[in-house]
């Protein structure tokens, strides 16, 4: 009796010591978009030129939607990705869009003037869209497919590689039914798309 | 360990400490919102003022959506700071989710309408309560589980120590003499 105890307790930490290796192992600034695999939410919102952008207007095309901020350190190092990605793929297949985040439009000017890019930067003003998305900080990045679906969510700064895995294999998929583009809009979106102007960013 | 005659004693031991555990569960499933109603102060009574239908737009309507909109606010969780609160915290998305929560309640949508967009943006991770489903279902009941066992356990090891005695005295050491002996065994009471 007294020789099974003395291995019974050690036996019954067990399962405890694994479950909390199992939390080590975890990175907990990593987790799962409930998105991913879903429609993208849609929105229409004004530009830093002023032009106004809506998903639903490049359904059809690869989107590489990234949250950012001109305060964001981490958005400086993956900022040559996105270039990249800007230079090597042609717009009307796959393209960068940007959305400003917690941020004033001439701060975010200011950091497209040092560090490039020439694709459109959205404003959020009240952070309704970045809300829309679950997005936690910044940068963030949604991968959309063709069929206006995210296909991937992307948490910290995106590499070339990734990026350029991420849209080649997005390519690669067969394009989606006209068809079933136009029926699935409004419908399969559920919310109204988010409106506003550029001046309330600021 | 347990002899058949005190059998029935620890039947009854087990039943105390088992009912005890449940009423902890009890309190610990129900703890939370009662706890969380009361962080905001003045909640219940507003919103018991949403269920009087002030009349749209009035300042008793503003309040009551103010604290309703609180109310969600406290149930979900701040994606900056984590273990805080929207409503607790002062990160601007906080703030701008607080906005949200009333806005939507605003045009009609009932607390859980709005929980249930946030769990779609952001997963369940959201809620800083879990709801009890599923795998989560152990968060409730694995305390419970421990205190149970541990109650058992408890009971079990004290029946063994009662019935078993106090340790016997140490065999006298070889080579020391009586009065070192006793002199040994005074100095270890009085210590």
């Amino acid at each position: 009796m007294r020789g099974m105890k003395s291995w019974l307790l050690p036996l019954a930490a067990i399962p405890f010591l694994a479950l909390l290796a199992y939390g080590l192992t975890r990175d907990t600034f990593v987790l799962p978009s409930p998105l991913e695999g879903r429609p993208a939410p849609e929105f229409r919102l004004a530009t830093m030129s002023g032009d106004s952008l809506s998903l639903e207007d490049l359904r059809g095309r690869v989107v590489v939607l990234n949250f950012w901020a001109s305060w964001c350190v981490p958005c400086r190092v993956e900022h040559p990705a996105l270039l990249q990605a800007h230079n090597t793929y042609d717009p009307a297949e796959a393209l960068v869009v940007g959305v400003v985040y917690q941020d004033s439009r001439r701060n975010a000017q200011r950091f497209l003037d040092r560090f490039g890019g020439g694709w459109a930067s959205v404003l959020d003003p009240g952070t309704r869209v970045a809300i829309d998305f679950g997005v936690y900080g910044v940068p963030e990045t949604f991968f959309i497919g063709r069929d206006g679906s995210i296909a991937r969510k992307h948490i910290g700064p995106v590499n070339w590689e990734l990026v350029r895995t991420t849209v080649d294999s997005l390519l690669a998929l067969p394009e989606p039914a006209e068809s079933a583009s136009d029926t699935t809009t409004a419908a399969d979106v559920g919310e109204s798309p988010h409106q506003a102007t550029a001046e309330g960013a600021d | 360990m347990i002899g058949p005659v005190r059998g029935y004693r620890v039947r009854n031991l087990v039943r105390a400490v088992s009912g005890l555990a449940s009423v902890m569960v009890l309190v610990e499933v129900g703890g939370p919102t009662r706890l969380g109603a009361q962080e905001i102060p003045g909640n219940g009574a507003a919103a018991e003022t949403v269920q009087v239908k002030a009349e749209p737009g009035s300042e008793l309507e503003e309040a009551a959506l103010d604290a309703l909109a609180a109310e969600v606010g406290a149930e979900l969780r701040c994606p900056v700071c984590r273990n805080q609160s929207v409503i607790e915290s002062s990160a601007e998305l906080s703030r701008e989710m607080q906005a949200t929560i009333r806005a939507k309640l605003a045009a009609g949508e009932s607390p859980a309408e709005v929980k249930a967009y946030f769990v779609s943006r952001y997963g369940e991770w959201i809620l800083l309560k879990p709801t009890a489903r599923g795998v989560n279902m152990a968060v409730y009941a694995l305390p419970a589980l421990v205190l149970l066992l541990g109650g058992v356990f408890l009971v079990a090891r004290i029946r063994g120590w009662a019935r078993t005695g106090p340790a016997e005295a140490a065999p006298p050491l070889e080579g020391v003499s009586d009065e070192d002996q006793r002199w040994l065994e005074d100095a270890i009471r009085k210590s």
